[in-house]
């Protein structure tokens, strides 16, 4: 199916140094990631700045915005970010790459696995390594279940915020599930670290797939229980439809990708159009709304949802006929070789000595990889020299443009939608200050 | 100085105020001055301030990074904080008891930080949640401080990355049992940064 | 792959990986993003990422250079004489990363060279995304951005001296003792 988008046809002559972006554009246009007070307003002393310091009630981590209100009615924004600059770029440098995969994964810690993966994808871009398939499709069931676990974050820190507080406990009931399945593929509940440049780094226990099945079957029980709670509920309604205004075009011009694309109308998911692991192989549905407001924001995720259920079904449902398939590539220049070869083979034991002092060296070259993760495009840049370590890794952080877009969604809204818009998009900041 | 127990070593005594030399009661020698306090529930006001301040001690939303959200697992349903009476998390620090530093602090964040622990009253502890914060974790780099110890007094530094419900409970458990037994919190044991 | 040569300030193409990265001149670096966005389709700025190759080509990539499928064996053993990756034109690159919104997704990199110092020209009126992007490799690299609105540092402190992410700059952190001994 081809996307067709009426906007890529439209090339206007924008001007290029300017006050308006271009026309229609809600975009301010002198600073865009900042809403300015109105000249009218600023001599008067009628606007209060308020100070939503980087710990407040809403469940974002550490965003600081400094909002200028006019009574309620806010009149100027600004964020300030980097409460959470933790330097992954540059501690990896200092790593091997065995040990550098270890790091991605606290940057959007709660998709964690996608931020993983598109790091194992680079360096196995660059390595020119073939995955096996039983490692594909369980990387690809593990970040379909790991989307779902980030809508339900999303879901039930929003609902709190907004005042619908049981949401919280019954979207943290089904992350539980998750969880114990993230905890019986790979050991650990958050930031698994289970995949390897190659494949995995173990072989999928027994007893896993009865527990997937069962979570796939029941899940979509569970998603009819949210919307009954909140999609009918005229304050849930009124509070999010309306709020939050993004059009396609600037959501383009501001580099939004993901769920926050999907809800202004432009119809683009990674998944479908440039397919990654096996996504072309299963069948699923992109939920695209044109709305542009907090509503449809959260009406894709909810879909999302669904959609990922269907893919993890597909999944579980492949996966059980691979029994007994290699999860992780064969070449012993990158990957451990088993145990048991260490007793009775001289080269295996040589692999695993290079390979866990010095660590398997990358070709160089750069190389820019994207996945479709729960918030958006998330991307990985690797700069290889040839060596044992990367010279240069850079995350293309969805939360960051996100976050972006918040003077532009915030504009003609009362200081209570603001914490619903700033809910609706989604920003996680370990993903937005890296 | 031997850990006073008894009511008479408080100098709680009612009518020998008046009569400083009366020896024990009828009653007390009946049943024994030691299984006295015990067998009528009796405690000192200390105490019982000491299990009240436990049985409620509300903690601060300081969630900063990945161990926040195994902080707010454990306020859901499977591991259920409400059952020690801290599922109010208050956003205001003047309300809140304790601040469970979960997450990494860079230094930008560390200024705020320690304004919100001046922010909170006394008595007042500090969980570090995390390898993070108890250390600096795996981020031994420019941004990131190495370990929250070294701005905030701490009273429990919780391991792992990130811990589990079940190692966050066992650590709110440990501060309760340490406050049971009468261990000051940490800004009146340590010499740093109080 | 269409034809990149007329793009404003073109130097070279390369293609690697699948992907194709375009060198430009710095001075045209905002036709050159304009021309992507509006004669070839690339409408969104997906990313800004500044690379510092301060001590490229040095010790360090020495030895047997292995590829996935073994030794190549084409190239000689390296006995102690480096093999060393190309060398590069100038200290930082800024890489512009685009994306086309239709069918096959197609994807551009942007590069452009320069030396420490040298002002680029910021690409915020094509693509107001480049605000943050570009604010970010301010902060972490010190890349100056010529016009940009509001160029401050974004990740670190407002006061913080000195630029993290470049090759000279200490890890930081602190010392850890392993053993006793130390």
């Amino acid at each position: 199916m081809s996307t067709t988008l009426r906007h890529v046809g439209r090339t206007r002559r924008w001007p290029v140094v300017g006050d308006a972006i271009y026309d229609g554009s809600r975009i301010p246009a002198r600073v865009p990631t900042v809403l300015d007070v109105p000249p009218h307003l600023r001599d008067t002393d009628d606007v209060l700045t308020v100070n939503f310091g980087p710990n407040h009630p809403s469940t974002h981590g550490v965003l600081r915005l400094i909002v200028d209100l006019d009574g309620e009615e806010v009149v100027g924004l600004s964020a300030v970010v980097g409460y959470l600059h933790t330097g992954f770029e540059k501690n990896m440098e200092q790593k091997t790459w065995w040990k550098a995969i270890t790091y991605p994964e606290r940057i959007d810690y709660v998709g964690y696995q996608n931020n993983e993966l598109v790091f194992v994808l680079a360096i196995e871009k660059l390595l020119d390594i073939e995955v096996p398939e039983k490692a594909t499709w369980t990387r690809m069931l593990l970040c379909e279940l790991n989307r779902i676990h980030s809508h339900l974050v999303f879901l039930g820190t929003s609902a709190l915020e907004l005042g619908a507080i049981s949401m919280f406990w019954y979207c943290f009931r089904e992350r539980e599930n998750i969880l114990d399945l993230f905890e019986l593929v790979a050991g650990q509940r958050m930031h698994t670290r289970y995949f390897q440049a190659g494949g995995l780094a173990e072989d999928i226990p027994i007893g896993f797939f009865p527990e997937a099945r069962k979570f796939v079957e029941n899940m979509p029980s569970s998603l009819d229980d949210y919307l009954t709670l909140l999609d009918r509920n005229k304050i849930w309604l009124e509070r999010t439809q309306g709020v939050g205004l993004l059009s396609s075009d600037d959501a383009i011009a501001l580099g939004q990708t993901g769920p926050v694309l999907r809800a202004s109308g432009v119809d683009w998911d990674l998944r479908r159009d440039q397919p990654y692991l096996a996504y072309e192989q299963v069948d699923f549905r992109v939920p695209v709304y044109t709305g542009g407001d907090v509503y449809d924001r959260y009406r894709v995720r909810m879909d999302e949802m669904a959609e990922s259920v269907k893919i993890a079904r597909q999944c579980v449902d492949r996966l059980e006929r691979m029994e007994g398939e290699p999860w992780i590539a064969d070449d012993r220049k990158v990957v451990l070789p088993p145990r048991e070869e260490l007793h009775t083979s001289m080269e295996s034991l040589i692999h695993h000595f290079k390979i866990v002092t010095e660590g398997y060296r990358v070709p160089a070259g750069e190389v820019y990889v994207a996945i479709e993760s729960p918030r958006g495009e998330s991307g990985c840049y690797v700069v290889s020299d040839g060596g044992p370590r990367p010279w240069r890794v850079h995350f293309r952080a969805p939360s960051f443009a996100a976050l972006q877009a918040t003077a532009t969604c915030s504009q003609n809204t009362l200081i209570a939608d603001l914490i619903a818009i700033v809910g609706s998009l989604d920003a996680v900041m370990g993903d937005t200050d890296r | 100085m031997s850990d006073p127990t008894r009511l008479r070593d408080y100098g709680l005594q009612s009518e020998r105020l008046l009569w400083p030399t009366k020896g024990p009661s009828r009653f007390e020698e009946e049943l024994g001055v030691e299984e006295l306090e015990q067998a009528l529930g009796i405690t000192t006001l200390e105490k019982a301030v000491r299990w009240a301040q436990t049985k409620s001690m509300w903690p601060d939303t300081f969630g900063l990074a990945c161990c926040a959200i195994e902080m707010m697992s454990i306020v859901g349903s499977r591991y259920d904080l409400a059952r020690f009476g801290m599922e109010a998390f208050r956003s205001s620090p003047r309300q809140a008891d304790l601040l469970i530093v979960s997450g990494r602090v860079a230094h930008k964040m560390a200024a705020p930080l320690r304004q919100i622990y001046d922010q909170m009253l006394e008595p007042k502890w500090v969980i570090a949640m995390g390898a993070c914060a108890s250390s600096g974790g795996m981020f031994n780099n420019y941004a990131i401080l190495q370990g929250v110890d070294r701005i905030v007094p701490v009273d429990i530094y919780i391991p792992f990355c990130p811990p589990r419900p079940e190692a966050l409970m066992e650590g709110i458990i440990r501060l309760h049992e340490a406050h049971l037994a009468g261990i000051p919190p940490a800004y009146e044991r340590k010499q740093v940064a109080t | 792959m269409s034809d990149f040569s007329k793009m404003p300030g073109y130097v070279s193409t390369k293609e690697e990986h699948g992907e194709a990265t375009v060198v430009v001149d710095r001075a045209h670096v905002r036709d050159a993003c304009a021309y992507a966005r509006d004669e070839l389709g690339f409408n969104v700025l997906m990313d800004v990422v500044a690379t510092d190759y301060l001590g490229w080509a040095g010790k360090g990539v020495s030895g047997y250079i292995g590829t996935a499928s073994g030794r190549d064996l084409n190239a000689p053993m390296t006995q102690g004489l480096q093999a060393l990756p190309d060398v590069k034109p100038a200290r930082f690159s800024v890489s512009y990363h685009l994306l086309a919104l239709r069918q096959g997704a197609p994807r551009l990199r942007l590069q452009t060279w320069l030396e420490d110092g040298d002002p680029v020209d910021s690409v915020v009126p094509v693509w107001p995304a480049a605000d943050w992007f570009e604010r970010e490799q301010f902060d972490l690299m010190g890349i100056r951005f010529h016009g940009h609105p509001n160029l401050a540092r974004l990740l670190m402190d407002d006061d913080w001296e000195g630029h993290p992410l470049r090759k000279d700059y200490p890890i930081g952190g602190e010392p850890v003792r392993f053993s006793p001994a130390e």
